[in-house]
């Protein structure tokens, strides 16, 4: 089985599982126990928030830990509209931001969608026209985790600063490959990622940036994380992600093999002309991407649909519909992702499957038409 | 696993069926090869989600090879077993397998061999008891549905017996017991030969039946047709009727339900196709049916009986009749005399002995007489004067001529006894609103030894 849907979720590295054992087993400790065996678990933890805030650009005390990047995305967006107030986010948001958020405008809350352009940027000019001063959220996420486009953040980030806007940038997709510097986000930024996305464990996220500290808590409990995000630490999953995000390649071999994959197999691609992460492709395929992917696990290959059949839940991908790709082509949206394990011998044996697999069923689709 | 080996369509196949286009806007498509009525080439398309498509992948694979009636096994919970899936996105993939099965019997595709017996199936509680009982008995059934034409426009089309869903609850109901299921699309011959002489019969101030039409020159002719291409000897309905015979001949006769006795619908079928007949309800209820079902557990124990005209689907007359082009404008309702006594939104689908919507007000109540299509008028009159002995007859069918008759001159109208010389019915007592375009079914006792249509009824 290769394996070819990093987007999704990422196998963990050995590095970074060798990292987390020893809080699994000895270290085992509570952290927030002043006795030794808590010290060693609270050392571990502060030294996993110090690794996480340098590697964002942020201070130790910026950083809170969660159980998920969806968790952190809710804690962001819930944290800051306590108290209310309008929200403007981009249209392709990942449903951890959106349905956040659809569910703040059904309990009446203002939100107001920035759309994108053809290619998957959120169009700033349209962005910046939309952000009021006593706005309280603005929401763009990072990278796009289906397009993988990478967004204009730094002047997204300007326009909220000269309003005085909290910003959430949502870079769990993002930080699979890009530096971030959360710093220059501003006072009130939230940056959220998870370990998972980095080749680290599932089950661990963080919000990261001095916005979290104007944040109003969603769960009570202990006091732990200061209070924003109480629970007993989660030591070895915080080192897993501190180690994930300090030891993760640069995108060059990604970007390499998804260029290679993409060039062999000439089909459109969404967001090609603009900046995307180094191993993402989203192929366009002319057929139906969910069937595709039916059809490669059975020849063995892992990949991901990025709409499901038009009656199912998952139909169609909001994002490729905000880029203005009619249904029919976006149900053939087909996603393939390298991993920093990836080899050009995986990519090539599924460019051979691939054009069988297409082959066959493009001959059946012919049928019908 | 999906095998797409079988991907792709035949030129110039025996067979072509598609199915989908709905919600999902899957589509999927089968094309046979048939020789000696055995599948001997098959191919689909898909365009659909992995569910469709695994599910037409194993369906050609299934039925390569073997006969169309082993083919016509195939059914929605045999793939789902076999693929998963949701049973609506496998059931396109059975929809096309089986139109493309149908469409091989409608281009004259026959099975060798004898011994079946064909079973029309309607998706109602009456047939799939009467095929039920066929299986039982060891009959080798072999399910027949027509899928017919239906007012696209009628808000209840899919209740109407042979609506989509009722072809896909007959289908259901045979592959439950592991009996082959048929399908024919006879949509286009039924619109003709059904629909639009009643289209045109309403225009012409008639009252038309339709369901004696197509029993008679139509649907049970098919359906004995199929049984033919099948090796059938015999093909049983639901029908609450019995086959007797009489001087040799085949005839209907009453069933023993008084309240269901469907011998008037069956009056004009030909001799020739009522020997052909099995009606297993003859001598049943509808209760001792409706028990029968809950006993086998059918799910078509709980379906709604069909309205009397299916193709309406639950609509009304006057809109389909407008919208099939039949012109309604405002007119005169008038007495005998010509006198002007009030108005109409139009002529049409007014019948004799009609009161409702006459919308007069006299002395006494005031019936429809007739309608005068010319003049775009209804001629009413009072009770008495609707009564009439004498009553012309076209397109007599006589399978066993008797000196006299018991006419029954609409669907539960009470037998009246009467001679017929050239065309003239003369009744022993009065007819009340005889309605032209409405069947005279001729008994004799309980037999049906012959029928007419009613071409008009002279007054006085």
């Amino acid at each position: 089985m290769i394996y070819l849907d990093h987007a999704a979720t990422t196998p963990i590295r050995d590095a970074v599982f060798e990292a987390m054992l020893p809080y699994l087993r000895e270290r085992f400790g509570n952290a927030s126990e002043p006795h030794a065996h808590g010290r060693a678990a609270r050392a571990g933890l502060d030294t996993a928030r110090a690794s996480v805030a340098s590697a964002l650009g942020a201070g130790a005390d910026d950083v809170v830990f969660t159980g998920s990047g969806t968790e952190a995305d809710n804690l962001a967006v819930a944290g800051r509209l306590a108290g209310g107030g309008r929200v403007v986010a981009s249209a392709i948001e990942h449903p951890a931001v959106r349905e956040r958020l659809l569910a703040y405008a059904a309990s009446g809350g203002d939100v107001a969608w920035a759309p994108v352009t053809g290619d998957g940027l959120v169009d700033v000019a349209v962005l910046e026209s939309l952000v009021q001063s006593d706005d309280a959220l603005v929401c763009v996420m990072g990278a796009n985790n289906v397009t993988g486009v990478v967004q204009p953040i730094a002047e997204v980030a300007a326009i909220c600063q000269a309003r005085r806007v909290p910003l959430h940038v949502d870079a769990v997709q993002a930080a699979t490959a890009l530096a971030l510097d959360v710093a220059a986000l501003g006072d009130r930024a939230t940056v959220a990622i998870a370990a998972h996305k980095l080749g680290g464990p599932k089950g661990v996220g963080a919000l990261v940036g001095r916005g979290v500290r104007t944040l109003a808590p969603t769960v009570y409990g202990g006091g732990q994380e200061r209070g924003i995000r109480p629970g007993t630490e989660d030591v070895a999953g915080a080192v897993g992600l501190a180690t994930a995000l300090a030891t993760l390649p640069n995108g060059e071999r990604r970007a390499a093999l998804r260029d290679r994959l993409e060039s062999r197999l000439a089909l459109p691609v969404a967001g090609a002309n603009a900046p995307r992460l180094p191993g993402h492709a989203c192929l366009l395929t002319g057929l139906r991407g969910d069937t595709l992917v039916r059809l490669l696990d059975d020849a063995g290959f892992s990949v991901a649909a990025s709409s499901a059949c038009a009656a199912g839940d998952a139909a169609p991908s909001h994002v490729l519909a905000a880029m203005g790709i009619d249904d029919r082509a976006a149900r053939g949206a087909l996603r393939v992702t390298v991993g920093v394990a990836t080899t050009e011998h995986e990519v090539d044996r599924f460019l051979a499957a691939f054009a069988d697999v297409h082959a066959r069923l493009a001959a059946a689709a012919r049928a019908v038409g | 696993m999906i095998d797409l080996a079988l991907a792709g369509a035949i030129d110039r196949p025996d067979g072509d069926g598609r199915a989908g286009g709905g919600r999902c806007d899957d589509a999927v498509r089968f094309t046979v090869a048939i020789d000696d009525g055995r599948i001997v080439a098959i191919r689909f398309g898909a365009d659909a989600c992995p569910s469709t498509t695994a599910a037409a992948a194993w369906l050609a694979t299934a039925a390569s090879g073997v006969t169309l009636l082993d083919a016509a096994r195939l059914g929605t919970a045999a793939a789902q077993a076999v693929v998963g899936g949701a049973r609506a996105c496998v059931e396109v993939a059975v929809d096309a397998l089986h139109a493309a099965i149908g469409d091989a019997f409608c281009r004259g595709a026959s099975v060798p061999g004898d011994g079946r017996l064909a079973v029309a199936m309607s998706g109602g509680v009456d047939s799939a008891v009467a095929l039920v009982e066929a299986h039982a008995a060891g009959l080798a059934p072999v399910g027949v549905t027509l899928a017919l034409w239906i007012d696209p426009l009628a808000p209840d089309a899919s209740r109407a017996c042979c609506a989509p869903d009722a072809v896909r609850r007959a289908r259901d109901a045979c592959h439950a017991l592991g009996v082959p299921h048929v399908g024919l699309d006879l949509r286009d011959a039924f619109r003709e030969r059904v629909v639009d002489p009643f289209i045109a019969a309403y225009a012409a101030g008639a009252t038309p039946n339709p369901c004696t039409r197509c029993n008679g020159d139509f649907r049970l002719h098919e359906l004995v047709a199929f049984a033919d291409r099948i090796g059938a000897r015999r093909l049983r309905t639901g029908h609450y009727a019995r086959v007797d015979e009489l001087d040799g001949v085949a005839v209907i006769g009453r069933g023993v339900d008084e309240t269901k006795d469907q011998s008037y619908m069956l009056a004009r079928v030909p001799a020739d196709v009522v020997a052909r007949l099995d009606l297993p309800l003859a001598g049943r209820t509808k209760a001792d049916t409706r028990a029968v079902a809950v006993a086998h557990g059918l799910a078509a124990a709980g379906v709604a009986e069909s309205q009397e005209v299916c193709f309406l689907g639950g609509g009304q007359l006057r809109p389909f009749l407008r919208r099939a082009g039949v012109r309604a404008s405002p007119g005169a309702v008038e007495d005998e005399r010509g006198r002007r006594l009030g108005g109409h939104d139009g002529s049409i689908g007014f019948t004799p002995g009609q009161r409702r919507g006459v919308g007069v007000s006299a002395d006494e109540p005031l019936y429809v007489l007739r309608t005068d299509v010319a003049r775009n008028a209804v001629v009413v009159a009072p009770r008495s004067r609707l009564g009439t002995r004498q009553v012309w007859l076209d397109e007599v069918r006589l399978s066993v001529p008797q000196e006299r008759y018991d006419a029954v001159l609409r669907h539960r109208a009470a037998p009246i006894s009467a001679t017929l010389h050239d065309g003239m019915l003369t009744l022993e007592r009065d007819a009340f609103a005889v309605a032209p375009g409405q069947t005279a079914a001729l008994y004799a006792g309980d037999l049906v030894v012959g029928s007419a249509m009613i071409a008009s009824a002279p007054i006085g």
